[in-house]
């Protein structure tokens, strides 16, 4: 272990490169998968704070921001009429795109009846729409465009004011942003349509026998709500958990890379050392040991110092840029290290090779 | 200079590996999904390009398909099919919904088409037919595959049964599949089923697309009137500015990876070379041919790393369509050429520390065998 630590502190650059590699790799791979972590949790969000514990959907439709449902008129009264039914609130909802300054910004719109719910959940400026041509504006998306209470925005055409401002319903993709379910109505040309319904459940009764009861109705597609959640988060994780695995592949491929180079050429430069050590009867277990011993202080180093990197990076991208949400978790840590010594021993498979092929007479004929 | 530059990169093979092998990688990294994105941007404007109308009508304000609604009364088809230079006009119904094929659900765009088409229709039919009519409905063949279902199974679309008459082919992308059924089946959904989303306006020969576009917004209330390009180009800005920010986060971290890749390969070689370029000094080298030797090191390793990068990223164009129908990569002129900026930069980069070393070295240390 002394050989090892000798070898690895002599040179400071190298050793600060080393660790330097493992500790950009370490802040990858964490970034990353808060990134991802964050991403689900501001896709479900909508769904995690609204109100009931069942969706009732067009049939067919298993998401709520992957396809649009539209609801047979009669339904919300059916639905109300189940036994063990306390409250129903219909939503109707649909992406459009925003043009703001020349940007194509998507939003998920979301019309309510404020009187009811569905609405946002954290209001943290102005107050909830009181007509047709009033909106609440998600509050990363108002600041990154200067927008504001008062200020008017353009949908489809249509001029709505900003009345209020929410919190906790933006993403790096899309944003919430909510109007009175009758502005939307008017929007898409649909008088009385409902996306959803949000269900809750009468205390003191079954969910699982009130959803099957809501079931029975033709023609709908009845889940719990965070059945949904789950379906929504799957569908993006099948579009982003691909590029994202690809990235903490080559950030781990890299790091394993780094460090393999520093011993790499550490152990090639001692070479005679290594040979004396063999000459004098250490065997190639011995040496396996130094190489691994010096590969994991580096590894271990770079990861303790990639987790400090990767909280101060991920406090400085949600200030930059607060649409995304980076959500660094106590298990990512800890799956931190283990990549970091897998990492550790990638690397040592190239320097102990050479160690392994090392003759003991090298050190004489130098 | 050149050769002993050359020479010396070359004499440690596995070091060299592994610097191409890190650069090629970063470069990949910003290459391939440039190249994602560019096959996503093309293949979302395949219906559009192939619709065969030369005018795209939509609700005012509404200038794109994708995550977009658009509906207006069905009647304005009329005054539209009255603008001097209108050959044909097909109203369409859009709207994203899923395509439940046996277990498998697919979110998919739903085009409601009138019995009697002029435009709009899938382009590519793989077997089957191309207009659904009543009852029917054309799904694209991977996903029909996938699925194990062929023409007269039967698919549930926007909550209705419809039997497969036909499959189309460059109807499915990475997030969703485009399907067909005819309008009036589609009309049953809708809260009003007086409305349409698009009008898909075919003009007579000799017609400025651009001149009816504006003679349509002048003269037909509440509608936005585009030419098949003008649309198309809108549909490509909303995946673009979509994938702006993301794009940004990839390619710094492809590029931190190839400055760390490449900075610390070039540096350790160097450092491994210490006694030989001590010797070229003691031998009265200047320090500026040893910064030559340096920096031709890493353009080399660099612009390696770059062919190689780009040749796998090449081979993956070729090889991801031959596996997956919904998946490709284009690679874009624009993107090799930003690679190679970033190579350029990772070369210069990567010199500095060396440079630095080369600088301070010793030609006497040869002489005390350190």
């Amino acid at each position: 272990m002394l050989v090892a630590r000798k070898n690895l502190v002599q040179e400071k650059t190298r050793l600060a490169l080393s660790v330097g590699g493992v500790a950009l790799a370490i802040m990858l791979v964490l970034i990353l998968d808060g990134l991802q972590v964050g991403m689900f949790r501001q896709i479900t969000a909508y769904l995690d704070h609204s109100e009931g514990s069942i969706v009732v959907a067009q049939d067919g439709v298993v998401n709520l921001l992957g396809a649009s449902s539209l609801l047979p008129p009669e339904t919300q009264e059916q639905v109300a009429g189940v036994r063990g039914v306390d409250e129903v609130v219909p939503i109707l909802s649909q992406f459009v795109i925003l043009d703001l300054h020349g940007k194509k910004q998507p939003v998920y719109l979301v019309g309510y009846t404020p009187e009811v719910g569905g609405g946002p959940w954290e209001i943290v400026d102005g107050r909830e729409p009181r007509n047709d041509k009033e909106l609440i504006f998600d509050r990363v998306l108002a600041d990154r465009h200067g927008l504001g209470i008062g200020d008017r925005v353009e949908v489809m055409d249509r001029q709505f004011r900003i009345v209020g401002v929410s919190s906790g319903t933006a993403s790096w993709m899309t944003s919430f942003i909510f109007l009175q379910k009758s502005a939307v109505e008017g929007l898409l040309s649909a008088p009385g349509a409902t996306s959803f319904l949000l269900v809750s459940v009468d205390e003191g009764r079954e969910p699982e026998a009130v959803l099957t009861r809501i079931a029975r109705l033709t023609d709908l597609e009845v889940l719990w709500k965070s059945e949904m959640a789950s379906n929504d988060t799957r569908l993006f994780a099948r579009f982003f958990s691909a590029p994202v695995r690809l990235m903490t592949g080559i950030a781990f491929l890299v790091g394993a890379l780094v460090v393999g180079l520093v011993i790499y050429t550490a152990t090639v430069e001692r070479q005679r050392e290594f040979g004396a050590l063999k000459a004098l009867g250490a065997p190639n277990r011995l040496l396996y040991l130094v190489v691994l011993a010096q590969a994991l202080l580096a590894a271990l180093l770079g990861t303790a110092i990639g987790t400090g990197l990767a909280q101060a990076a991920s406090a400085v991208i949600m200030a930059v840029r607060p649409q995304f949400l980076v959500v660094l978790e106590a298990d990512m840590t800890g799956r931190a290290a283990v990549i970091g010594l897998a990492m550790a021993l990638v690397a040592a498979l190239l320097p102990a090779r050479v160690v392994a092929q090392l003759a003991p007479a090298e050190v004489f004929r130098r | 200079m050149t050769r002993l530059a050359i020479r010396n990169l070359f004499q440690s093979r596995t070091r060299l590996a592994i610097s191409v092998g890190g650069v090629a990688l970063a470069l990949m990294l910003i290459l391939a999904l440039e190249a994602i994105v560019s096959w996503i941007e093309q293949r979302v404007t395949a219906y559009i390009d192939a619709s065969g109308a030369d005018i795209w009508v939509s609700q005012e304000g509404v200038r794109n398909m994708h995550m977009a609604s658009s509906s207006f009364s069905a009647s304005l088809a009329a005054s539209v099919a009255r603008v001097a230079g209108v050959a044909s006009v097909t109203p369409i119904l859009y709207r994203t919904n899923v395509v439940l094929a046996g277990e498998d659900r697919t979110i998919s765009y739903i085009i409601g088409l009138p019995d009697r088409a002029d435009a709009g229709l899938p382009w590519i039919i793989r077997s089957g037919r191309a207009n659904p009519g009543r009852g029917g409905a054309v799904i694209d063949q991977g996903i029909a595959e996938a699925s194990g279902i062929g023409l007269g199974d039967t698919v549930e679309i926007l909550g209705d049964e419809f039997e497969v008459v036909g499959l189309s082919g460059g109807t499915a992308s990475l997030t969703n599949s485009i399907a067909f059924i005819s309008r009036r089946d589609f009309a049953r959904v809708l809260a009003d089923p007086r409305v349409v989303s698009f009008l898909l306006v075919r003009l007579e020969p000799g017609q400025v697309p651009q001149d009816v576009a504006r003679r349509i917004e002048a003269q037909v209330p509440r509608v936005t009137a585009q030419t098949r390009e003008a649309f198309a180009a809108q549909e490509r800005k909303v995946v673009r500015d979509m994938s702006t920010d993301l794009m940004a986060i990839m390619n710094l971290v492809g590029f931190l990876i190839g400055l760390a890749v490449m900075s610390l390969t070039v540096y350790t070689a160097t450092l491994g070379r210490r006694a030989e370029y001590g010797v070229l000094k003691a031998l009265g080298a200047s320090n500026r041919d040893l910064y030559t030797t340096v920096g031709i090191q890493a353009v080399v390793s660099v612009g390696l790393g770059l062919f190689v990068g780009l040749a796998f990223t090449l081979a993956l164009s070729a090889v991801v369509p031959q596996f997956a129908s919904n998946m490709g990569l284009v690679v874009s002129p624009l993107s090799v050429a930003e690679a190679a900026a970033a190579s350029l930069v990772f070369a210069g980069a990567a010199a500095v520390l060396p440079i630095r070393q080369v600088r301070r070295l010793d030609p006497a240390m040869v002489f005390r065998g350190k």
